[in-house]
């Protein structure tokens, strides 16, 4: 085919425009941190690039979801903190602390800590936060960590501004007064929401405040948080404990999770989640970490346990189902490691109990019917008067539809159904389905409970006995009675147990069917050393390092 | 215009309002977890939950007039705030796909014409049906892979893949992926109008006139045929402008890049009915704003249009 003189003349132009935006891109070719690899020696410098979504706040006022905890982390410091692999307590902001023999009253000393500002940080400032979350005016839907302390309910209900439980003694000493007896109350404050905040600061201008936060913590704001673009934080000279190794973090905003991965592939960041279909092919290529929590050369992906879990809702109100026999039948029917391999390509694992891993006192197989048996199943199901389902009515199987949680739960149809119990589907809208669990108006549901503390009582208390989040509706005043007893057990080990005990005697009754617990897709890059991902999804940029040239 | 909006913003408002489906609304703006009976009054009374759906849509229409959009469920900022700092960046993203879809269309599509039957004519044609075809999201990704991911594999100069600005390119380079990606389908469509148009055009018979008398090829194209054929061209460019700025969405979500469509993306999945419903609004008004500039400027591309006048 024979081209004229204009075509060549059009094509040359073309290929001159598309060179010269290719000229101009090639201004910004690798100029980043050489990563050559250096050895196990700590080395300081460099900025971690870290992925995160747009977080909903990151003040402490309202520090709620995991985006934002996570660059509230590296920002303050509250009084004890959690070993980012194990979960065992420690200590930050507090030197020191000890409960009186019911536990109801707690002394905390401080250390000697300043702010981001250079104003030194007193127990006044933890009471302030403190209260700053509890006063209704400011709408904090996280005010509930402290709802133990004397004098919450007044300030929630605005007949009080001060939380009574709560003292300054002096600079250095904060005394908090209990309503009830909780050992876990030294946990409650390990929470990175209930940091101490500049009151000075604060009320200068609350705005502002909320967009580049004063705190304690390692690293402090280097501009406001670019909504939607980054939040970049620098090292804080003067912090109270050991100085970051790394200059500072880079948190790259993005709204895609294969776009972060792209970012990760071409060298742009160091952490990020894995794409949904990626795990075993990223596995692969990088490495599976050992420990699945902590990241390290060649063995880059992380599958680590995460301290949350997936469940299925039985209503223990229902006629039918406040049958334990069946309910156990139910629990032992469901396939849960088909599940975790067909739904969650093995990314979760299935459960079996209600407390997952990177809880202090985790134990495995503490539920007994949290397993899958299907001829102990059909055994149950006789013992419950329905031999091969006979007689039983069909079972609703209500969730909230549109987030994947069909496909679990056709998992359920089918596994229920082998069994010979007939279940129908009952997708709903978000608000309604949470009107249906709320109003016990419902058979059987799906819920998910992600941990605040490692602890086990948050899995027990709030599920399982009279309140707000007992969607199951399970109630067994020995079981309440013996979770107050363990909550006042000020010795860590002697309540850890008490606890193991009583989570076995809830799985008895087979109130929720555990499904699968949650693990970590992640992964990090080749020049990050040390950099740990714990059970709760913070990350320990404060400790790990980058690794650069050796000089 | 004022009847479109009314009705668009009410659909709009049964659809986003919670509890006007059913639920209860202040579980949806909370979530699952209990939260304490002071603060779930609080909030039905700051958003008038409790008051009927009328009264509701009154009271949010009067704040609109003054432009208050509400508040941001999740954030507890201002609506407005976060929609006006994110609108710059949709038009942006917009203005630059409109003017590659524009340049590229046109050229396109007069070469295909000129050139009928050829070589070229075959490629427009053939590139334009794969590029309609493409879904969005794939198509970004795609050139995220190649001039991001593998042109830095290969040591050539890439090109960014996702925000807007970094401390390695400008902010003009993070624009071209998504610009490229917002205008591919556009410009094949604008292709296939010019190409169609100018065939058209070239066989009228002032054309023909034009040739008899004497005018070079390039005249007779450039002098007669463009004129007549670019009117519907603009016409579909404006229009364009304004679907564009409604459909950003997937571009802004693939590329991370901070507008008015990425937020919406983001509210829907967190339930933020404000932003929503804000975002959504905003969209409605600029594209009935460019819709009626376009229907104006017809009046000044063909005089035969006239508005406002009794024909005599």
């Amino acid at each position: 085919m024979k081209l004229d003189k204009r075509t060549w003349f059009g094509l040359v132009l073309v290929m001159v425009v598309v060179g010269m935006v290719l000229a101009v891109a090639g201004c910004g070719g690798d100029e980043g941190t050489d990563t050559t690899l250096a050895g196990g020696k700590p080395v300081d410098g460099g900025t971690f690039n870290v992925y995160i979504n747009e977080p909903a706040f990151i003040d402490p006022v309202n520090l709620q979801e995991s985006e934002g905890t996570q660059v509230g982390n590296q920002l303050f410091d509250s009084l004890a903190k959690f070993d980012y692999k194990t979960g065992a307590l420690q200590k930050a902001a507090a030197e020191s602390w000890e409960a009186n023999a019911d536990a109801t009253v707690w002394t905390f000393k401080l250390k000697d800590a300043k702010f981001h500002d250079g104003t030194k940080v007193t127990a006044a400032d933890f009471k302030y936060a403190w209260e700053r979350i509890c006063n209704p005016a400011n709408e904090s839907e996280i005010s509930y960590h402290l709802s133990a302390v004397k004098g919450y309910d007044a300030m929630q209900d605005g007949s009080a501004t001060e939380l009574e439980g709560v003292k300054a003694l002096d600079d250095e000493t904060l005394e908090v007064t209990l309503s009830y007896s909780f050992g876990d109350f030294e946990f409650v404050v390990g929470h990175p929401a209930l940091a101490p905040v500049p009151k000075a600061a604060v009320e200068a201008d609350p705005v502002a405040f909320s967009a580049k936060p004063i705190g304690n913590g390692p690293f402090m704001m280097a501009e406001p948080w670019a909504h939607d673009q980054y939040i970049k934080v620098l090292k804080f000279a003067d912090y109270y404990g050991d100085e970051p190794h790394a200059d500072g973090v880079n948190f790259q905003i993005l709204t895609d999770e294969d776009t972060a991965f792209l970012e990760f592939q071409a060298g742009n960041l160091d952490f990020t989640s894995i794409p949904s279909g990626q795990v075993e092919a990223v596995k692969a290529q990088y490495g599976v970490s050992d420990d699945g929590l902590e990241v390290a050369p060649a063995k880059q992906a992380l599958t680590g346990v995460e301290s949350a879990i997936y469940y299925v809702l039985i209503n223990n109100k229902n006629e039918i189902l406040s049958n334990v026999a069946l309910r156990q039948a139910l629990s032992l029917a469901v396939n849960r490691q088909a599940i975790a391999d067909s739904v969650y390509e093995g990314v979760r694992e299935p459960a079996t109990g209600i407390v997952p891993g990177g809880i202090a006192g985790y134990l495995d197989n503490q539920w007994a019917y949290s397993r899958y048996d299907v001829e102990a199943a059909k055994a149950k199901l006789v013992e419950a008067g329905y031999p091969n389902g006979e007689g039983l009515p069909e079972i609703i199987l209500s969730f909230n539809s549109g987030s994947g949680h069909e496909d679990v739960m056709a998992v359920i149809q089918a596994d229920l159904a082998a069994i010979g119990v007939t279940a129908v589907f009952d997708g709903l809208e978000w608000a309604q389905y949470l009107d249906k669990l709320q109003a016990a108006d419902y058979m059987m549901g799906r819920l998910g409970w992600i941990a605040d503390y490692p602890i086990i009582d948050n899995f027990l208390y709030p599920l399982f006995t009279e309140g707000g989040d007992n969607m199951s509706f399970y109630n067994d005043p020995a079981v309440a009675q013996a979770l107050m007893d363990a909550r006042a057990t000020v010795d860590t080990d002697a309540r850890i147990a008490k606890y193991q005990a009583i989570e076995k005697t809830i799985g008895e009754a087979a109130p929720v069917i555990p499904i699968v617990k949650y693990r970590h897709h992640h992964v990090g890059s080749d020049r990050v050393r040390g950099l740990v991902y714990s059970p709760q999804g913070l990350l320990n940029l404060e400790t790990a390092w980058i690794a650069v040239a050796a000089e | 215009m004022v009847p479109v909006f009314i009705g668009v913003t009410i659909i709009l408002f049964i659809l986003r309002s919670p509890g006007v489906l059913g639920g209860d609304p202040v579980r949806m703006i909370t979530g699952e977890r209990a939260i304490s009976e002071t603060l779930y009054n609080q909030i039905v009374e700051k958003n008038g939950l409790d008051k009927p759906f009328y009264v509701q849509y009154y009271r949010y229409m009067s704040k609109l007039l003054q432009g208050d959009l509400g508040e941001s469920y999740q954030k507890g900022r201002p609506v407005t705030d976060i929609l006006l700092s994110k609108f710059p960046n949709t038009l942006k993203l917009a203005i630059t796909a409109v003017l590659i879809e524009m340049f590229f269309g046109i050229v396109a599509g007069m070469i295909s014409a000129i050139k009928r039957y050829s070589f070229w004519d075959v490629l427009v044609t053939f590139s334009t049906s794969v590029l309609v075809s493409l879904p969005v999201f794939w198509f970004g990704m795609l050139l995220q892979i190649l001039f991001g991911l593998k042109f830095k594999e290969w040591g050539l100069p890439y090109l960014p893949m996702s925000q807007m600005q970094s401390d390695q390119f400008p902010q003009i380079v993070h624009l071209i992926l998504p610009a490229v990606t917002l205008a591919a389908v556009s410009t094949a469509y604008t292709a296939r109008i010019m190409r169609s148009q100018l065939l058209e055009v070239m066989g009228q018979d002032y054309m023909r006139t034009a040739a008899a008398k004497g005018l070079s090829g390039s005249q007779v194209i450039w002098g007669h045929g463009m004129k007549n054929a670019l009117i519907p061209v603009i016409t579909f460019l404006g229009l364009d402008l304004g679907a564009m700025v409604g459909g950003t969405v997937l571009t802004e979500t693939v590329f991370s890049w901070p507008g008015v469509g990425r937020e919406i993306y983001l509210a829907i999945g967190q339930r933020d009915w404000p932003i929503v419903m804000g975002g959504v609004v905003i969209i409605v008004f600029m594209v009935m704003v460019i819709n009626l500039l376009v229907d104006i400027s017809y009046a000044f591309l063909d005089p035969r249009i006239r508005y406002g006048r009794q024909a005599t």
